[in-house]
């Protein structure tokens, strides 16, 4: 395979992971670690998505729940046991964000020409793995909306 | 109760969580109706523990945590493996005030 090649493969290749009733695809780069979910300490008057803050590696990690994130109905058990520690943000000024979820699934390539009918923002698109949507997601573009 | 003299962060806990202030902003300290009572530029807050004064305390920006909290910190660190909130001392929390005031009166002298 070409070195060109190889980086678009590189590039389309994701995490996809559980969170409520949907699965979103994280960009493999952009994924540090995956996790049993970390201690939160819950922040007060946050709001939405965020959880609280956890340390992780001996630095502060605030952790977001990913289905509130996309807007997705919880699962049937909402325990969120898996917590993907991602950068978000461009990469001069990359962020360290836990997404609690509900499992890590698989890694699959999703190529780019698949993905459709994106919201500009955190929400690339949508594009189908193995016979299902998956909902592809721009980290970069969460840290940028800050 | 005497203000700690020394540089670094004073950390407390409230409301669940650990918080960290710039001990040079910190104005005056007591012990009032089984709380903390700080006084932060002219403003009262209250803690429910003093955890002590650290001066390694590594300070970190967040600005992701804009987006979902209302709060502004200075910024975030870790101590013995528990996230802190550093405050901003001229952007307080509102969960750091006191109900009681805007200041300590005859409880910091």
């Amino acid at each position: 395979m070409s070195e060109p090649a190889q980086a678009t493969r590189r590039e389309g290749t994701h995490l996809l992971v559980q969170a409520g009733e949907y699965t979103c695809a994280l960009p493999l780069a952009a994924v540090r670690r995956v996790v049993r979910s970390l201690s939160v300490h819950p922040l007060p008057g946050a709001a939405g998505a965020l959880e609280g803050l956890a340390e992780f590696g001996g630095e502060p990690l605030p952790v977001l729940n990913l289905a509130r994130l996309v807007s997705s109905p919880p699962g049937p058990n909402p325990s969120y046991p898996v917590t993907v520690v991602v950068w978000v943000g461009p990469a001069e000024a990359r962020e360290a964000v836990g997404l609690a979820a509900d499992a890590a699934l698989e890694v699959a390539h999703v190529p780019a020409d698949s993905v459709v009918a994106g919201d500009g923002g955190l929400l690339l698109g949508e594009a189908p793995v193995g016979g299902a949507v998956v909902r592809v997601l721009n980290l970069e573009a969460l840290g940028r909306e800050a | 109760m005497s203000v700690p003299d020394a540089r670094g962060f004073l950390l407390l806990r409230r409301a669940g969580g650990v918080w960290g202030i710039s001990n040079a902003a910190v104005e005056g300290l007591a012990w009032e109706d089984g709380r903390y009572r700080l006084e932060v530029g002219g403003a009262a807050l209250a803690a429910d523990e003093i955890l002590g004064v650290v001066e390694d305390l590594v300070v970190r920006p967040a600005p992701l945590l804009r987006r979902f909290w209302a709060e502004e910190p200075a910024g975030l660190a870790v101590h013995g493996q528990l996230p802190v909130v550093v405050v901003d001392p001229g952007r307080l929390p509102a969960v750091l005030r006191s109900p009681g005031g805007d200041g300590l009166d005859e409880a910091s002298e």
